[in-house]
């Protein structure tokens, strides 16, 4: 996919998600949004290796939503992508669904449960520390939330990670800035993060998470870091990102507009498909 | 007399077990045994010790096993339960994972090391999580067994071990698949226990034959699920149960067991000897501190003497 292509195909999952969430009259909307580059860049851009077809693929990379709120956008980008369809998306929170507000394990290419914050990376780090042991060759790629780096687990787990230099993993840390109630640095500070995650041992990269071109140079070419630190990403995103009225405002956490909102925030994203 | 501790043997057998099969893997939060360093010693690839991180342990844990692993995780029991209760909840029992929980020191086994090391709670919370199998093991051959069950587990299970070296009450080869069993028959009194206690409930049952009570004793070693035709039919015809456990009087063993006579409509008298809703820093051993609770041999005697005596003027 080109990069024209792949901007189109984000636009489409905003689309998609607040489709999903409004329907449902619930859903995390804005955490959802501050990740589509970081989904889309891994399922069709190609960094991960899967088969929609055969979720259980023995050989696929273990994608790890941690941050397991932003249910919608996976649920979104593995139905677009084939691993179940795209009629499902419409079900969602449905008494006949299959899927709800968090992450269950259940559905197809789904690879754990989350919706509690703090498990994500240690469940990563099991799944590369089974790659070194029975030597094989997926990537375990963990996408965790900012507000999330609020949890000590997060910390035992870096620690953890760091001193087996799992080098077939990397951590995603969406850093929108805001959790539910404000701004991270207001409650409790992050900062250094990357600094933070280079004293438990890792090699730290800060980008604009909404830019596909630092995505890929980023994470373009995780396969060749063999002997290397373990990576972690701090992508740079806006909460809320594509719907101005929703971006950067805290208060939407948790929450799928109605109404007139609704109707505001799909005129947005539906006027956004036609720019270049 | 036994002189091997339920954590040796559990995991000597584990380490027979997973000399034949490398998916099997044991982490520890820092906590040795002499039959660990042998794993770790021979099966270094199999060994991993996550510090003291419990919460990392199991999530850890949770993702060995998705990529096929059958993991044990091994702590001090408060450590290893209450401490990461909510990473088993999501990540094992949620999962359905094959992750064993070992913990060690039931009851007041860190007997000197207080309320911090007591494990008084632990079979109320692990027993309410669904999927979650719950062993409580009374001596070394069925600890043994249990650990070779474990491996074979598809889901996540909980084993109880006792830090005390306990007498042996069963043979080497005896067959624990039924979930519980009956010790002695008595058709006045059944007394249902767990792990180190049935030893206490077996010197009670005698001590209450002496005043001429008929006490039977039952080995409830499956805490979860339990066998309730089993159960119910073992105390058919009995007149009272009692229930005697090392843990708080809330949730456990004995409300487990009033479950299930609710649950079957069997109204028959019980009384439930555990834990008082409370803390004990005492010292001076475990024992001094089962005598501060009334769950001593003796003092357990005078409780069922009492009830009865109770029982006869009403």
């Amino acid at each position: 996919m080109t990069q024209a292509d792949l901007k189109k195909k984000a636009r489409g999952i905003r689309n998609m998600v607040l489709d999903m969430c409004v329907a449902a009259g619930t859903g995390h909307v804005t955490s959802s949004f501050s990740s589509v580059e970081i989904l889309v860049s891994l399922y069709h851009g190609g960094i991960l290796r899967y088969d929609a077809s055969n979720p259980g693929w023995e050989g696929r990379d273990r994608f790890i939503l941690s941050k397991g709120q932003a249910s919608p956008l996976l649920y979104a980008v593995l139905a677009d992508v084939g691993f179940f369809p795209r009629e499902k998306l419409n079900r969602f929170c449905k008494a006949d669904g299959i899927f709800g507000v968090h992450l269950q394990n259940d559905v197809p290419g789904v690879e754990i449960s989350s919706g509690s914050l703090g498990h994500g990376l240690g469940i990563a780090a099991g799944l590369a520390l089974a790659a070194k042991m029975d030597k094989k060759s997926y990537e375990t790629i963990a996408l965790l939330g900012d507000g999330e780096c609020h949890e000590g687990s997060i910390w035992e787990s870096a620690m953890f990670i760091g001193h087996h230099r799992l080098d077939n993993l990397v951590a995603i840390v969406d850093r929108n800035r805001y959790c539910v109630t404000g701004c991270t640095e207001d409650i409790v500070s992050l900062e250094p993060l990357g600094k933070k995650w280079e004293s438990f041992g890792w090699e730290a990269a800060t980008i604009d998470g909404h830019s596909f071109d630092e995505i890929f140079h980023t994470l373009g070419a995780i396969r060749s870091r063999r002997g290397k630190r373990p990576l972690v990403v701090i992508a740079n995103t806006v909460k809320g990102k594509g719907v101005s009225f929703m971006e950067n405002k805290y208060h939407w956490h948790g929450l799928a507009p109605k109404g007139r909102e609704a109707k505001t925030a799909k005129a947005e994203l539906t006027a956004r498909m036609e720019e270049p | 007399m036994n002189t091997i501790s339920m954590r040796d043997i559990f995991f000597d057998a584990v380490y027979s077990e997973a000399k034949k099969d490398r998916n099997i893997i044991i982490i520890s939060a820092d906590m040795g045994a002499p039959a660990l360093d042998k794993f770790r010693r021979d099966l270094k690839k199999q060994f991993i010790n996550v510090g003291i991180a419990e919460e990392n342990m199991v999530t850890v844990a949770s993702g060995l096993a998705l990529a096929g692993k059958k993991v044990f995780i091994y702590a001090i029991m408060p450590f290893v339960t209450s401490r990461c209760y909510e990473m088993i909840k999501v990540d094992l029992s949620l999962m359905n994972l094959p992750v064993t929980v070992v913990g060690v020191g039931a009851g007041f086994s860190y007997d000197d090391s207080g309320p911090t090391h007591h494990s008084t709670e632990d079979m109320a919370i692990m027993r309410t999580l669904p999927n979650m199998t719950v062993l409580s093991p009374s001596d070394i051959f069925m600890t043994a067994r249990f650990a070779k069950m474990a491996c074979g587990m598809a889901g996540p299970s909980y084993v109880r071990l006792d830090r005390e070296v306990l007498p042996t009450i069963y043979d080497k080869d005896d067959d624990f698949s039924s979930g519980l069993s009956r010790l002695k028959s008595g058709k006045d009194l059944m007394i249902i226990s767990t792990g180190n206690m049935v030893h206490i409930a077996l010197d009670a049952a005698k001590k209450l034959s002496m005043h001429s009570i008929a006490c039977g004793v039952i080995d409830l070693y499956k805490v979860k699920p339990i066998n309730s035709a089993l159960l119910l039919k073992n105390i058919a015809g009995i007149k009272r149960v009692v229930t005697l456990e090392e843990h708080l009087i809330s949730g456990g063993l004995g409300s487990a067991i009033a479950e299930v006579l609710a649950d079957n409509n069997r109204m028959v008298p019980l009384k439930r000897l555990a834990v008082p809703d409370k803390y004990y820093y005492a010292y001076g051993g475990r024992k001094n501190i089962q005598t501060l609770c009334r769950l001593d041999a003796k003092s357990v005697t005078k409780e069922v003497l009492d009830w009865l005596g109770e029982e006869r003027k009403t």
